[in-house]
C-alpha cells in the first residue's frame, strides 16, 4: 500500500505523482487523478446572477490536524474499496487563477475502486478537512462560505458502505 | 496556561484578543470561553455561537462542554472550504 499526504506551499507536477502511482507494480490495472484548479471567478449558488474576477486566493489551514483529517479520510476510502495506493497534496498560501492547488490519485486494480475512491476522498476533503479560502475580488478579501452542494455531495457516501 | 486559536473569518473578528491567557477553573470549558467572550466581543460570540462552527482541544474535534485542563490548545474552526 501506497499513501503520500502533504500539505504545501509548493506547486505539484502531476506526471511525477502519477509516475509514482503507476510504479506500485503488482496487480496494478487502473489510476484515476483528480486536479483542482483555481477558478478565475468567485459565484453564489444562491445569487445566480453574482459572479466577480478572483485575482488571488488565500488557503490557510491548520497545521498538523489537516494532515491527521486527510489520513482519516484516506483510511475511510481504504475500508470502503480495494486501492493499492492513494496521492493526496493540497497547497497552502497564495494562489493566482489557474493555479494547482489539490490533487487525488488513487491507484487500484479495477478502475470502479479508483473513480469511487478519488470521488469519496475529494468529497470529504471539502467538507472536513481544515482548510478555509479567502478570495481577493474586485480589490477586496473576504473568506469563502461553505457551499451546501458540497455538504450534499459528501453526504451521499453516508449511507453507502460498498458498491 | 490556556492558547486560543481562530481560523478563517473568526481570525479577523479576534485579532484584537490575546491568544494566550492565563488557565482559570471558570473558563474549563470552550462554551465558558465563548460565553466570557462575549463581554468584550459580542460579534465574534455570535459567529462562534453558529451551529457550523466546530471546537477543537488539542487538534481533536470536541463537544463545547469538554473540560479544559492547563496547557490545552483549543480552536475555534468555521466551516472548511478547502479543495
Amino acid at each position: 500500500m501506497s499513501i503520500s499526504i502533504s500539505v504545501q506551499a509548493k506547486d505539484f507536477d502531476l506526471g511525477a505523482e502519477y509516475d509514482r502511482l503507476r510504479s506500485i507494480g503488482d496487480g496494478l490495472g487502473a489510476i484515476v487523478t483528480f486536479t483542482g484548479l483555481v477558478r478565475d471567478f468567485e459565484s453564489r449558488p444562491e445569487e445566480p446572477q453574482y459572479s466577480r474576477k478572483l485575482t488571488t486566493l488565500t488557503l490557510q489551514h491548520y497545521p498538523e490536524m489537516t494532515e491527521r483529517l486527510l489520513s482519516d479520510i484516506v483510511e475511510q476510502a481504504l475500508t470502503r474499496w480495494s486501492l493499492l495506493g492513494v496521492t493526496v497534496i493540497h497547497r497552502i498560501g497564495s494562489l493566482s487563477p489557474n493555479d494547482q492547488i489539490v490533487l487525488v490519485g488513487v491507484a487500484s486494480t479495477h478502475r470502479h475502486d479508483a473513480f469511487q475512491a478519488a470521488e469519496f476522498v475529494m468529497d470529504y476533503l471539502k467538507t472536513r478537512a481544515t482548510f478555509w479560502k479567502k478570495a481577493h475580488v474586485d480589490g477586496q478579501e473576504q473568506w469563502l462560505d461553505a457551499k451546501r452542494s458540497d455538504a450534499n455531495a459528501a453526504a451521499r457516501w453516508d449511507d453507502i458502505k460498498h458498491d | 496556561m490556556l492558547n486560543f486559536l481562530f481560523f478563517g473569518r473568526l481570525g479577523d473578528l479576534a485579532s484584537g484578543i490575546d491568544k494566550a491567557h492565563p488557565y482559570h477553573i471558570d473558563l474549563a470549558t470552550p462554551l465558558a470561553i465563548r460565553n466570557k467572550l462575549a463581554e468584550q466581543h459580542p460579534l465574534l460570540t455570535k459567529e462562534l455561537s453558529e451551529p457550523q462552527v466546530l471546537v477543537s482541544v488539542n487538534k481533536m474535534i470536541v463537544k463545547w462542554d469538554h473540560p479544559l485542563f492547563d496547557g490545552d490548545e483549543i480552536a475555534f474552526l468555521p466551516p472548511v472550504t478547502g479543495g
